[in-house]
Formats: C-alpha cells, structure tokens, sequence
C-alpha cells in the first residue's frame, strides 16, 4: 500500500466518513479511474493525472442505491459538481469532496484561471494564470485571419465525440449533435457547426477543465474556444458557472422593460 | 459588389413579425428581395443552433425578428431571445466571422414600415459585408 493511497484513503473513510472513494489508480502501467469500497487496498493512487471523475460519477450514479462517495476533486471538478447540484442530478449529501490543488505544471497546462478548491486537503495551492496566450494571440488577429485559423483546425475533427463523451457538464438526454438536422451524418469533417453548435451549448455551464483538449485525438485547441466564449458570457451577463445558487443568464428574463408580467 | 445577392435568413415570429411581414406586403411596400422569411411560433424558439447552422453553412445574414419587449404573446418569450442572440454574436466573433451578420430587432404587427427599413438596411449592410466567407475558408 502506497502512502499517497493510505492518506487518502484515511482522508475518505476516516475523516469525511464516506463509504467509496473515486480516484485515479494506477495498474500494470495503466492509469484508470477506480471505486474503492471501505477497507479495501488503494494500491497505486495517482493524482498528476488530470481527468474528471465527476463524469465517471455520474455514469455510476444511477446504479448507487445507498452510500456516500467521497471524490478527488480539483477547482475544475468542484465546479462541475455544482452545476449537477443546480440541476439536481446528484444528491449534495451524499457525495464528498476531497479538495486537490493542482500542481503549477497543470495549472499551467490548463491556462487555469481558477485552480484552488474550497478545502484543500492535498496539495499546495498554487498561483492562478492570468491570461490564455492563444486566445489573446488569436483576438489580436484581424477576423478573416482568425476564421482561417479556426476553419485549419476544425478541418482536423474526425468526429469521434471524444469532446462529448467526456465533458463532465454535457448531460443533455438527447445529443443536439447527433441529430442529422444539424450535424449531416455522413462526412469527415463534420464542419464548422459542430464546434459551434458545441461551444454554444456549453456557453453557460463550461467549468474550463479543459478535458475536451485533453482527449482531442486531433489537437484542436478546444479549451481557448471556450474560454473565449466563457470570457464574452462574463462580459455581458457577469456569470461563471460553477455555483449552484446562481441561475444560468439565458434561461432567465430581462430585468427591465417588461411592465405587464 | 454590385452583383452580389446576399442570401439572408429571416426568422419572423407569428404574433408581430410576420404579421408586420404581411402589412408590407400588403402595404406594396417595396425591399430587397433577397430575405427568405421563416415562420416561428416565437423569437424564442429560435434556437442558437440554428443560426449557428445557417451561417456555417453559407447564409450570408440572419435576422431575427419579435415582438418588442412587453409585447410577447407567451409574456418572456422574447426575453430570452435577447439574452441568446448577443451568445451568438460573440460566438460568432470568436471564431472570426463578423458579428453584424446577426441581427435581432424587434417589429410589431403594426410596423410594415419598419420591417421595410429593417430588411433594406440589414441587406444593405450584407451587401457592405461581402459574402459569407466559410465556403471560402472550409473548402
């Protein structure tokens, strides 16, 4: 047994009381999520390993009768947790945070804006990056420039919904993007209104952990797409999501000029 | 750019726009002819997607069009499309196309006058614009 799993195995059962704990192992040179039961061996835990747990969570979550579960959860996570919190997809009492600060590597890999939790229990928090060098590189450009750009890159897309699959904060029942009405079936690439159909349905629940980046087999710089548009959402409506109290700005109505209702 | 026809995308809702659609016609005001006019039972059931779709297919403008603010017949309905649109727009902008490409004016029933003016300066603007350029680039 590892010292980083007996930490956090000491963390979950003994500290917070949980009865799982969801974290990343490592197996025969393989790094895979794993849910462990009360007692039983942690084995190898890696933590420098980036990859949201809370969409592992909520594919087992239906199948949890009972129990609580206590995740390794990064800002990123944290944040996605809320947003299933806004929607009531999880029950808050029962899941359990174990608050990770990211190392300044990934920090610096995310262009992470936001990397510290709310209670750090592993980790040294670390200092925010302030700007996205693509982005601003990318918003300096003269628009045909930038549309030349983005049109190179999405050119790469094979359409293998990497992006989709796993997005912790795509929950939609039915996927907009595999309906033919807007995406046509047949073709690679599947075109710009794809990502753009993806990036507006992500434009009030994205949490920036950059996990679309991260599994894209084409490298598309995924993560600045959002971050501009989550940048403009600030801009016009001042709203991040990331708060379970906070409603969306586009499901909402205006604040003035509506004197009937 | 005299010859270019700009294709352009209208989405008019039932209660106010369409009806103001039809006081033009009515009213034999002329304008452009280059609008195809989408019939919507609400400005808000204008999804994002499907501007998204019109213009990284081709369209070189979409317009949409309501009941202005107060005036809906579903009471917020169009609230929400002015929160959506500017997404849009600023989605649109990220990704390099031009933002007036969009527009969202709001046109009442009784407005054929201003639903003219609306269409003939959105095609006017279009015409400055030039063509759509994603065929260009994702050819």
């Amino acid at each position: 047994m590892s010292d980083l799993g007996k930490k956090l195995a000491s963390i979950a059962f003994d500290e917070l009381g949980a009865d799982y704990l969801l974290a990343m192992r490592e197996e025969h040179g393989n790094v895979a999520p794993v849910m462990l039961a009360r007692g039983q061996d942690p084995g190898e835990i890696r933590l420098d390993v980036p990859y949201q747990l809370v969409n592992i969570l909520s594919n087992i979550y239906p199948w949890l009768k009972d129990g609580k579960v206590a995740v390794v959860t990064r800002r990123c996570d944290e944040k996605a947790l809320e947003e299933f919190f806004k929607r009531e997809l999880f029950d808050p009492r029962r899941i359990l945070k174990i608050g990770l600060a990211c190392s300044k590597e990934q920090v610096a890999k995310c262009r992470c804006s936001d990397p510290v939790p709310a209670k750090t229990h592993i980790g040294e928090p670390q200092k925010a990056m302030e700007k996205d060098e693509l982005s601003e590189k990318l918003m300096a450009m003269p628009p045909e420039e930038r549309l030349r750009f983005w049109a190179y890159q999405f050119k790469k897309c094979n359409k293998c919904f990497a992006c989709t699959l796993t997005c912790p904060v795509c929950f939609c029942d039915e996927c907009i993007l595999e309906e033919k009405t807007f995406v046509p079936e047949p073709g690679i690439p599947p075109g710009m209104s794809f990502h753009l159909i993806r990036a507006y349905h992500l434009a009030d629940k994205c949490i920036e952990c950059g996990e679309c980046e991260r599994s894209c087999p084409a490298e598309i710089p995924l993560l600045t797409l959002r971050k501009l548009l989550a940048k403009d959402v600030k801009e016009i409506f001042g709203f991040a999501p990331g708060d379970r109290k906070t409603v969306s700005p586009l499901l909402t109505v205006l604040e003035e000029g509506c004197n009937e209702c | 750019m005299s010859d270019f026809n700009p294709t352009i995308l209208a989405f008019c809702c039932n209660w106010c726009s369409y009806a103001g659609a039809d006081l033009a016609g009515v009213s034999r005001l002329q304008m452009p002819p280059n609008v195809h006019v989408v019939r919507v039972m609400c400005s808000a059931s204008v999804k994002g997607e499907y501007i998204l779709k019109a213009i990284s297919q081709g369209v070189d403008g979409v317009l949409v069009l309501g009941c202005h603010i107060g005036d809906c017949h579903y009471m917020t309905g169009n609230h929400r499309t002015a929160k959506r649109i500017p997404v849009v727009q600023k989605l649109l902008k990220d990704v390099g196309f031009d933002e007036r490409r969009v527009r969202l004016d709001w046109v009442s029933a009784a407005e054929g006058e201003k639903f003219q003016r609306v269409i003939t300066e959105f095609v006017e603007e279009i015409k400055g614009l030039g063509p759509n350029p994603v065929r260009e680039v994702m050819s």
